[in-house]
């Protein structure tokens, strides 16, 4: 540690000590996608088969013709395009705000002596313990004081920032941000703020990208809370949605909430797809910008 | 300190994210809370259901519609949730908190008890003054349990669950039982152990993978729905340990689950193996209320139809119903009482059983040519008409408690399952049940 | 290592800052160095200087101010709201009754919460601690350079995108015990068919096998972006000492990356602990009560029971404090391990 110098960051970008990988890892990482992709597929198959069909021995392993008409079916039992736009704006928001917030206080954890540091965060620490099944009660008697029940700030606001957040960013700085890199634009005369833009956001950016997206995708399939914060006909939530799905005369149709299933989660696969490859790339490349 | 465009902008574009975060946090989306008003005086009713009712517009009796003739100023939106615990659980908290209800409110005969409770008593309007029902309609043991305990009226009858036994004609005739209704029928009237005796037959020349009935859980509530105490003492207090009910129902289920009498499946399970066990031909038997028809039929599906038929019940019972009321604190009490009114009322009755075969509460229905002569065709027109209205007519008042619907869970999930599935010995079943009522129900 | 900073914030000017603070900049001496001279307030030097110094100090305390201000509003208020009920004999909607104590004794005589404690704890180690194996390995593999590594990363990570709700339907189908696909496969290799629900363990490890499914290739991804974080100079020393690379993996990335390693066991020990969709869901219409046997309802399931379906909010309270102090005893105790590690190292 003591070559480290301030001038010359400690990283390079780490792909010089990646070696090439051997047939035996090729053999378990397909292993892993396998069984990590499996269920999904699954999931396809049970949507394209009738309800009875999935539950008769052995279950189907190839898709069935059906997928089309339980796809219409479970789009028009419930709102889904109001539910979706709503799900995208309020996990969208969360993520925001919750990534720059964690920023925020965990660079002040991880790099900023000040007194009671250690005791905050353990506060912190602890917040995470609350279990969130009776919060909710609490929470719902806020939420009716100030008369949001229903609308989409009542799931927002208490999401604005996530202990779990602070945490994981400050985890991150704690060995990511070298220190001679703030006291350097100290030196220079910046103040705080600026440090924070110009040297903590660019070293945290990886950190960031993948916190939003954790943040994104829990707040996508945060069911619990938003189910009694929104009702199905008013303002809801995919998940909160789908509760009403599926159902009728007292039996519930298995194809029909795996249909459920497969709509809550595509979109957010196919934003996997898409951004998965650039934000783990985004890792790969380094953590620290030149 | 310097400052530049570049920077400020940055600057600006953090707070704007945190200014729009507020901003949303100010307006939201303002829909949804409540109904109100729009500025052509158009009223919005909600109303909140779970499991199937049969009002709509697209599979119901289109009664929606037609009020929105008959009233131009109104306007109808029905919020469905499929689980009825779940349900009940979010209703609950919205009523603690006047927050979020629909202007009408469907509540299970199975947390009618709690509804009128002390804790939520005063949160209803009171039916029998607004809204112009007219109460004597109703079945008399309908209205009582939906009234308080300083006499107001907070729930409608929709339907209620006379109870019937329904039963494969191909399973019992392989087994060498009658097929015939009346036969079949005088197999067991009049009482639960010829029922049992019935059972001990079939398993003797049981098909290969098929048992006499569904399962201990359901014959459990069938014997409980025809006893005259159940959960509850006369005064309306919890005292299922010494009820005659009770322990009759546990005698005769735990004797199904140990003599190898039932399928050992879970009514209603949620994964749906039970729903399959009608195609199959798992099971010869079924209690049958009569919302239990419908099921058999989706379930069973068409290639069965004429395979199951319908008897009446060894003792006449009543499982399951609905009411319908409305939240006090809601905008438009009044117009939502007129609406709960007209639903249940007998006209409007009687369409939603010719096209969901709910079996109505009120007098006149029950007994309308309508209602007596209706056959089901799927159970080889069976006169499901006549069974279940004479069933109805066998139904008397009984005295409930707030904590009926809990209990009952406890002993079929907790008690009777657990002898069918993991095979624990009664006794311990029953003394596990106990410490689970204990330790569970705050009296 | 903040040595220097310390000494800032105790009121010790840094030296050179003022001086250079308005002067021409050496370039090279960090990202924030090429800006362009643009018009700036003018300010004196002492003014500056206390700007400067009310800035070190209160920094920090601006930076964590949005999460405690939130935090006190949606997650203080509640904590503090539910320890009050947990003294009270409280139905929602209905007064409350003090009790005291009480509902923490009856915890203690009650075989229903020693039972949900220790379901909590077998299902938690039997689905943490093969995770985060599993998740450190995957990492390592998914860190070599190979064909294919975007999807495979991507590939992965799947699992995390998909809910609760959605995977633990999914796998309830799967490990159904008439008809899942699990007893099948098992047929094929000759076991008999596993009672995957009202058997206890079998119940738990299917638990388990949904919580590892679901968080494994997130785990992975968090140690694989510390592993690209540790220093280069550390495995050229190590190499240069003749470590072969699982050596290397052991003595060099393992311990640069402890760090990551301790925040993915406070994270999976609190999800652990708070487990509730996962068996709720699995159990079907039993969930609540985790089997009908209660063979695999959790701590949180039984508060939820209690709070929820018979409105024993109070004894509710009492158990979530429960979960709380054991996962703060838990953290102290882990803290007092490193403690006692350090000194001794």
């Amino acid at each position: 540690m003591s070559t480290a110098s301030a001038t010359r960051p400690r990283w390079r970008p780490s792909a010089g000590r990646q070696h090439h990988a051997g047939p035996l890892t090729y053999v378990l990482l397909g292993l892993a996608a396998l069984v990590s992709l499996f269920p999904l597929y699954w999931n396809v198959v049970a949507a394209s088969h009738t309800g009875e069909r999935v539950v008769e021995a052995p279950a189907p392993l190839l898709p069935g013709p059906h997928l089309f008409d339980n796809l219409a079916f479970a789009w028009n039992q419930v709102d889904m395009g109001r539910a979706l736009v709503n799900t995208t704006v309020v996990a969208g928001l969360v993520a925001l705000s919750t990534v720059l917030f964690a920023t925020l206080a965990g660079f002040a954890f991880a790099k900023l002596p000040f007194r009671g540091r250690n005791v905050l965060l353990a506060v912190v620490v602890a917040t995470m313990t609350v279990p969130p099944q009776l919060s909710v009660i609490p929470l719902y008697q806020i939420i009716t004081d100030l008369g949001w029940a229903d609308q989409l700030q009542s799931v927002v606001l208490p999401s604005l920032v996530a202990a779990f957040g602070v945490f994981f960013m400050r985890q991150y700085l704690v060995e990511a941000l070298p220190v001679e890199l703030v006291e350097a634009a100290r030196m220079d005369g910046a103040h705080s703020l600026r440090i924070v833009w110009h040297v903590v956001f660019p070293v945290a950016r990886p950190a960031m990208a993948v916190l939003g997206m954790l943040v994104f995708v829990q707040s996508w399939n945060d069911f619990f809370w938003p189910f009694i914060a929104l009702t199905p006909d008013g303002n809801p939530t995919l998940q909160v949605a789908l509760a009403g799905l599926g159902s009728g005369n007292h039996s519930v149709d298995q194809a029909i909430v795996l249909t459920g299933a497969l709509i809550s989660t595509v979109p957010l696969l196919l934003v996997f797809a898409l951004l998965g490859k650039h934000i783990v790339g985004g890792i790969t490349a380094g953590a620290v910008k030149n | 300190m310097r400052t530049n465009t570049p920077r400020r902008r940055h600057l600006a574009a953090l707070a704007a994210l945190a200014a729009s975060t507020a901003l949303l946090a100010g307006c939201g989306s303002g829909g949804g809370t409540g109904s109100k008003a729009d500025g052509g005086g158009t009223v919005t009713l909600r109303i909140g259901t779970y499991g199937s009712f049969g009002y709509d517009n697209e599979t119901g009796a289109k009664l929606y519609a037609e009020y929105e003739k008959l009233h131009p100023n109104i306007k109808i939106v029905e919020s469905n949730v499929a689980d009825g615990q779940k349900y009940w659980d979010t209703l609950k908290l919205r009523l603690t908190r006047d927050s979020g209800l629909a202007d009408i409110q469907a509540v299970e005969v199975g947390y009618i008890a709690e509804a009128t409770g002390p804790t939520l008593a005063g949160k209803w309007a009171d039916l029998g003054k607004t809204g112009g029902a007219d109460l004597g309609a109703y079945l008399d043991w309908k209205v009582k349990q939906a009234t308080t305990a300083d006499g107001k009226v907070i729930g409608l009858g929709t339907d209620i669950g006379p109870m019937a036994i329904c039963y494969n004609k191909d399973l019992f005739a392989k087994a060498g039982l009658p097929t015939d209704r009346a036969q079949v029928g005088a197999l067991w009237a009049g009482s639960w152990d010829k029922f049992l005796e019935t059972g001990r037959t079939y398993q003797a020349k049981a098909p290969e993978g098929t048992a006499f009935h569904d399962s201990a859980s359901g014959l459990f509530n069938a014997v409980v729905s025809s006893e005259p105490i159940q959960y509850a003492n006369a005064k309306g207090e919890l005292d299922y340990k010494n009820s005659p009910g009770v322990q009759k129902a546990w005698t005769v289920a735990t004797s199904a689950a140990t003599g190898g009498l039932s399928a050992k499946l879970r009514q209603f399970d949620e994964k749906g193996t039970w729903n399959a066990g009608f195609k199959n031909n798992r099971f010869a038997t079924v209690a049958c209320p009569s919302w239990m028809t419908g099921i058999i039929k989706d379930q069973a599906g068409p290639e069965n139809q004429g395979k199951w038929d319908i008897a009446p019940a060894p003792v006449a019972g009543n499982w399951g119903g609905s009411f319908l009321a409305v939240p006090k604190s809601g905008p438009h009490v009044k117009e939502a009482a007129e609406l709960a009114a007209w639903l249940t009322a007998p006209a409007q009755h009687a369409k939603v059983f010719a096209v969901n075969g709910n079996i109505p509460s009120t007098k006149e229905t029950l007994s309308s040519p309508a209602v007596r002569d209706a056959v089901l065709p799927f159970f080889g027109d069976a006169p499901v008409g006549r069974i279940y209205s004479e069933a109805a007519a066998g139904i008397k008042a009984v005295p409930i408690s707030r904590w009926d619907g809990q209990v009952k869970t406890f002993i079929t999930d907790n008690g009777i399952l657990d002898i069918e599935q993991r095979g624990t010995d009664p006794a311990q079943a029953w003394t596990n049940v106990g410490k689970l009522i204990d330790d569970k129900i705050q009296k | 290592m903040s040595t220097p900073v310390r000494g800032a914030a105790d009121g010790t000017p840094l030296p050179s800052a003022p001086a250079r603070a308005g002067g021409p900049r050496p370039s090279g001496s960090g990202p924030s160095t090429n800006r362009p001279p643009g018009p700036g307030r003018r300010l004196g030097r002492g003014q500056r200087l206390g700007l400067y110094r009310w800035d070190m100090k209160a920094a920090p305390y601006v930076f964590i101010a949005p999460f405690f201000l939130c935090f006190a509003a949606f997650g203080l208020f509640p904590l503090v709201y539910t320890g009050w009920l947990s003294l009270h004999r409280v139905e929602l909607g209905g007064e409350a009754q003090w009790l005291g104590l009480r509902n923490y004794t009856a915890l203690w005589d009650s075989d229903f919460f020693w039972n949900a404690l220790g379901n909590t704890f077998t299902i938690g180690v039997i689905s943490t601690v093969p995770q985060l194996l599993l998740a450190l390995g995957l990492a390592h593999l998914l860190n070599y350079r190979m064909r294919g590594r975007g999807f495979l990363r991507v590939a992965v990570l799947a699992p995390y995108a998909t809910s609760i709700a959605a995977a633990t339907l999914v796998f309830a189908q799967l490990f159904n015990s008439d008809y899942g696909l699990i007893n099948t496969v098992l047929g094929w290799a000759g076991f008999h068919p596993v009672d995957w629900e009202s058997s206890k363990w079998p119940a738990q490890v299917a638990i388990s096998v949904i919580v590892t499914w679901r968080w494994t290739g997130y785990n992975a991804l968090i140690y694989l972006a510390a592993m690209q974080a540790v220093p280069q100079d550390l495995y050229e020393a190590a190499a240069l000492d003749g470590a072969s690379r699982a050596r290397q993996f052991l003595s060099v990335t393992i311990p640069s990356i402890r760090p990551t390693i301790l925040f993915t066991i406070v994270v999976s020990t609190i999800g652990a602990t708070q487990l509730f969709g996962e068996p709720m869901l699995f159990g079907g219409s039993l969930g609540v009560s985790g089997g009908s046997g209660n063979q695999f309802q959790t701590l949180s399931l039984l508060m939820y029971e209690k709070g929820w379906v018979t409105g024993a909010l109070g004894q509710a309270s009492a158990i979530a404090w429960v979960m709380l102090l054991l996962l703060l005893s838990v953290g102290a105790v882990q803290a007092l391990l490193a403690r006692v590690r350090r000194r001794r190292g």
